[in-house]
């Protein structure tokens, strides 16, 4: 930025040390396990109550341990904080109770030395309404600032657009008594967009991007990405020109910084999201990867009904995608499942179970955590997550769940799943040693989710902890490529309760038996294709029956599950 | 007649004379496939009247003197089969035929899916299934006629219809067909039993309630009905006829006089009848069998199959525009079975018994009526109640006449139906 301009000042990446980078790798992202931490809730190194970034790096080795491979900080930037940090009010400063850009650097540095990556959350759509930027453009229309907004004498264009939070937002657009003008929305009033259809701003956003890849972070998640420009007439949702900006940032990432990544957050079909990846014949040129949505509730609909339709129907509306592409998928994050995005059709499966299921709708639509959603049953908890780490797509591990957390629903649904790690049975669960009133959010002390009954110090000394059983199960997944890479195909089968899929990479076979009901069931398979084979499963290295010609007859308990990888017969190439 | 392939012949599922003396087995037709296999019909005939034709695909052994085996088990024979069709082939009095445009899987391993009442089903490797029909009459088969109309239609319903094989000269006679398979599909009838199952594990809690809800599976199974009998209205046409009160009452009349349990509800059922007599109905073509059993759920929706109607009825009389109230009081009385079927194998006591069979009540109606709204909307109609209850009471009188000859202790379930209609 040209400071004699009148302008706002940004520092430069040169100002900074820079951490190592790691190998160059143009499809980590496709084998990596990710793992969402939030800065604030991880470890409080300097006893102020809240966690910081210096914490974090204290706790990297439990991550290295765990078997993550790529931590996603959601929004650590200044902020005022009125929407989890999604607010941003200096792209280029850390907030302060977090640490110092120096902190992330240091960060960075150390999780590389772990052969850990890093990324985080940028938010391109808007900025808080405290950030210099829009407070130079309300003060001076015609500044340089001036059109970093979208500003309007009325409040009647762009009618199309629906109002996302419809909850407290009654218009897309505000009166501004300063600019005495209307301007642009599409989330939180105090969130004002951008406008992309100035060069100034897009220039403006790829020098973010540009000053944290050269710290030498991983990549983003890009936050709200269908939103970035408005145009008369449409919806103002992933319109060609968003499309078209994407691609400048990719080729940014290409030319400048191969082997980073971005994430995109579009909260919308698989069929729609999947532009997101760009041109398939490029091997994609937008985002290197997405969030498929829609597939979490199914999974939680899938167990209710005891039946893999809702899982099967939903994967078979799934587009194929880019080479160079995967999808992220999770069973919880930080946010609540925005239903009204999954249920857009009014044909659609998901829309009528949820109509029918009030308790679905209570349980899946607002905050909660993994294990009290499944009322803390071991078996459901395994289930899940074995499906997670088999499905296709990169799996998102929310921090805590591998301990089996609990919420706490009073503190309401925005804090309710942000409390502190529970790394110990000690005072404030090992989190901090700040005196218990001064921290952030109190950790869980409920009697069965509590701190003193679920931490990771009696977890790591219990064999047979759900700690050790996600890290075992994270650590075979890791030696079988195909989970992560490998092509995906269902096998069907007569018994509705039964979800039976291969994953196949270079004649590696995996092969995946879930049994969505709780009660045990008889699965009969048509393994043909692997006459002879000998199924081998893969956490105790079990040999089972060879496969013949007949139907392959398995039986699962409740809530089972079976990963076997598919061994050729002996003197044969597979 | 070899005697091991007439001894063998007896002990098939699809063999329809079971408690009759057989006198005589003869070969009609013997159609050389190949070198070593033969497509044989055969004739039966009994001492106490008319016989039937069977389909067998005879294979002979390398050796002469080596025994002779029906090969539809016999994956070569059943690639065999398929290769025919894609080429279209005629041998003989024996038409393969390939339907415009099908895509047909070559080459494919080939699985026996096993014998069904009237057929023996190969499957090759998840994208084919071939049925064989195995007692051969002659006239147009419906399940291929309805299949093609549906398949020809792009209806989403159906399985498309790939190929035939049929007998040339004379009246036109179907020996098998092939459609394609739908892999990963479940039936209908699973899924209900498993959310049953759910049900009665809960007994405290409403049919609304539990996890295993089947209501919004039902609406969309509905749906696909109304659609399949709108395509089937537009594709073939419909027209008026009268409320069918005698060919009703002659049934009720038969089964009375079978099964006594029946009698004290007879003159309400006529009364239910005859209130009908005279009103004008639509009729169509319908599947005319329908149930939880011949429908499947695919990942995208659900499927109608076995398109071939009653199979005590003949030919002509399956063919027959029917009103499509047939298939949704089929469907409806489906539920009622799904519902109860673990009541019916007895064991707990009285009061757990009598909470069981309110949970089953309740899971019941609220799938029939999700059935029904889902029918409604897909086909705009309404169903009529007073009609839909009388073809219901003609299925239940029909259940009662079933039951009781194969079932016994089933029996309780299509007279608490009746029962239920009647008083209602």
């Amino acid at each position: 930025m040209d400071a004699s301009n009148g302008g706002v000042e940004h520092p430069s990446a040169a100002d900074f040390e820079h951490a190592r980078v790691l190998p160059e790798d143009r499809t980590w992202f496709k084998r990596a396990v990710f793992y969402e931490v939030l800065v604030r809730a991880f470890y409080d190194s300097d006893a102020d109550g809240s966690g910081d970034l210096r914490g974090l790096t204290e706790r990297l080795d439990y991550l290295k341990w765990l078997g993550v491979d790529c931590i996603w900080l959601p929004p650590f930037y200044d902020s005022p904080l009125r929407d989890g940090g999604y607010d941003i009010r200096d792209f280029y400063k850390v907030l302060p109770e977090f640490g110092t850009v120096e902190d992330f650097v240091a960060l960075l540095d150390a999780a590389h030395r772990r052969g850990i990556r890093v990324i985080t959350d940028l938010v391109m759509n808007h900025t808080s309404d405290t950030h210099a930027w829009f407070q130079e453009s309300r003060r001076d229309p015609t500044g340089p600032y001036g059109d970093y907004y979208v500003w309007s004498d009325t409040s009647e264009k762009y009618q199309d657009a629906r109002v996302i939070f419809v909850d407290t937002e009654e218009s897309n657009w505000t009166f501004d008594a300063v600019r005495k003008q209307f301007y642009w929305h599409r989330f939180f009033s105090h969130q004002p967009d951008l406008n992309y259809d100035n060069p100034a701003v897009q220039e403006a956003m790829i020098d973010v991007l540009r000053f944290w890849l050269d710290l030498g972070i991983d990549g983003f998640r890009l936050d709200a990405v269908p939103y970035l420009f408005e145009r008369e007439g449409t919806n103002c949702e992933n319109l060609p020109e968003t499309h078209a900006f994407l691609k400048r940032c990719r080729k940014v990432i290409d030319d400048e910084f191969p082997g980073r990544v971005l994430l995109a957050e579009a909260n919308q079909w698989p069929a729609d999201v999947v532009e997101y990846f760009g041109d398939p014949e490029t091997g994609g040129d937008e985002c290197h990867m997405a969030f498929h949505f829609p597939l979490m509730p199914r999974i939680f609909m899938a167990v209710r009904r005891e039946s893999r339709f809702p899982i099967s129907e939903i994967l078979a509306q799934t587009p194929a995608i880019p080479d160079l592409a995967q999808w992220g998928i999770f069973l919880r994050n930080h946010d609540e499942l925005t239903l009204e995005m999954v249920t857009d059709d009014e044909r659609d499966y998901m829309y009528s179970e949820y109509a029918k299921d009030p308790r679905m709708k209570a349980n899946v639509g607002i905050r909660r955590r993994l294990a009290p959603l499944l009322e803390n049953d071991r078996n459901q908890t395994e289930l899940f997550t074995a499906l997670l780490l088999s499905l296709p797509g990169s799996p998102v591990l929310y921090y805590g769940d591998e301990i089996g957390m609990g919420d706490i629903i009073w503190l309401g649904d925005r804090d309710g799943v942000r409390t502190p790690m529970q790394w110990t049975a000690d005072r404030n669960a090992g989190f901090s040693t700040a005196n218990p009133g001064r921290l952030y959010v109190p950790p869980s002390q409920d009697p069965v989710y509590g701190y003193q009954a679920v931490n990771v110090e009696a977890q790591r000394d219990t064999t047979n902890s759900l700690l050790n059983w996600t890290r075992t199960m994270l650590a075979v997944r890791r030696r079988h490529d195909a989970f992560a890479v490998g092509s995906f195909r269902e096998l069907g089968g007569s018994n509705p309760s039964a979800l039976t899929y291969v994953r196949e990479l270079d004649g590696d076979t995996v092969l995946c038996v879930n049994n969505l009901s709780r009660f045990p069931q008889p699965i009969e398979l048509n393994l043909q294709h692997w006459n002879g084979y000998t199924p081998v499963e893969l956490t105790g290295r079990v040999e089972f029956p060879r496969i013949g010609e007949l139907p392959y007859l398995l039986t699962l308990p409740g809530h089972g599950f079976y990963w076997f990888s598919l061994r050729a017969p002996v003197g044969e190439e597979p | 007649m070899d005697p091991q392939l007439t001894e063998y012949l007896t002990q098939q599922r699809w063999y329809a004379g079971r408690n009759r003396e057989l006198t005589d087995a003869e070969p009609a037709l013997v159609v050389a496939l190949r070198d070593d296999i033969d497509l044989v019909l055969l004739d039966v005939s009994y001492d106490d009247g008319p016989g039937e034709r069977y389909q067998l695909v005879l294979r002979r052994g390398d050796n002469d003197g080596d025994a002779v085996f029906d090969a539809m088990g016999d994956p070569e024979v059943a690639n065999l089969l398929l290769s025919l069709i894609t080429e279209s082939a005629t041998i003989g009095p024996v038409s393969f035929a390939a339907e415009p445009g099908a895509e047909l899987p070559v080459g494919e391993t080939a699985r026996v899916m096993g014998a069904e009442q009237s057929n023996t089903s190969v499957v090759f490797d998840e994208a084919a299934i071939l049925k064989v029909f195995r007692r051969v009459m002659p006239g147009v088969n419906p399940d291929i006629e309805l299949t093609r109309v549906l398949s020809r239609a792009g209806s989403p319903h159906v399985a498309p219809l790939l190929g035939t094989m049929s007998l040339d000269g004379g009246p036109e006679t179907a020996l098998g067909m092939l459609a394609r398979f739908a892999d990963n599909a479940a039936e209908g009838w699973d899924m209900a039993v498993a959310s049953t199952r759910d049900l009665y594990a809960e007994g405290d809690l409403y049919a609304n309630e539990v996890g295993g809800d089947f209501a919004g599976e039902s609406e969309r199974l509905g749906h696909a009905v109304a659609a399949v009998h709108a395509t089937l209205a537009a594709e073939l046409g419909t027209a008026t006829a009268l409320f069918p009160v005698e060919t009703m009452l002659e049934r009720l009349a038969a089964v009375t006089a079978s099964v006594p349990q029946v009698r004290e509800y007879a003159a309400a059922i006529e009364g239910r009848y005859r209130a009908l007599e005279g009103q004008p109905i639509t009729v169509q073509r319908i599947h005319g069998d329908l149930h939880l059993g011949q429908v499947l759920r695919t990942p995208e929706t659900w499927l109608l199959i076995d398109f071939e109607g009653e199979p005590g009825q003949s030919l002509d009389q399956r063919r027959a525009p029917d009103s499509p109230l047939r298939d949704v009081a089929g469907m409806l009385r489906s539920y009622q079975y799904a519902a109860f079927q673990r009541l019916t194998e007895g064991g707990g006591n009285e009061q757990r018994r009598k909470q069981l069979a309110a949970r089953a009540r309740e899971w019941a109606d609220r799938n029939r009526a999700a059935f029904c709204t889902g029918y409604a909307e897909g086909g705009g109609t309404d169903p009529d109640a007073e009609l839909l209850a009388a073809y219901e009471l003609d299925k239940a009188v029909y259940e009662a006449g079933y039951e009781a000859r194969h079932r016994p202790h089933w029996l309780d379930l299509p007279l608490g139906a009746i029962a239920n209609i009647v008083s209602g």
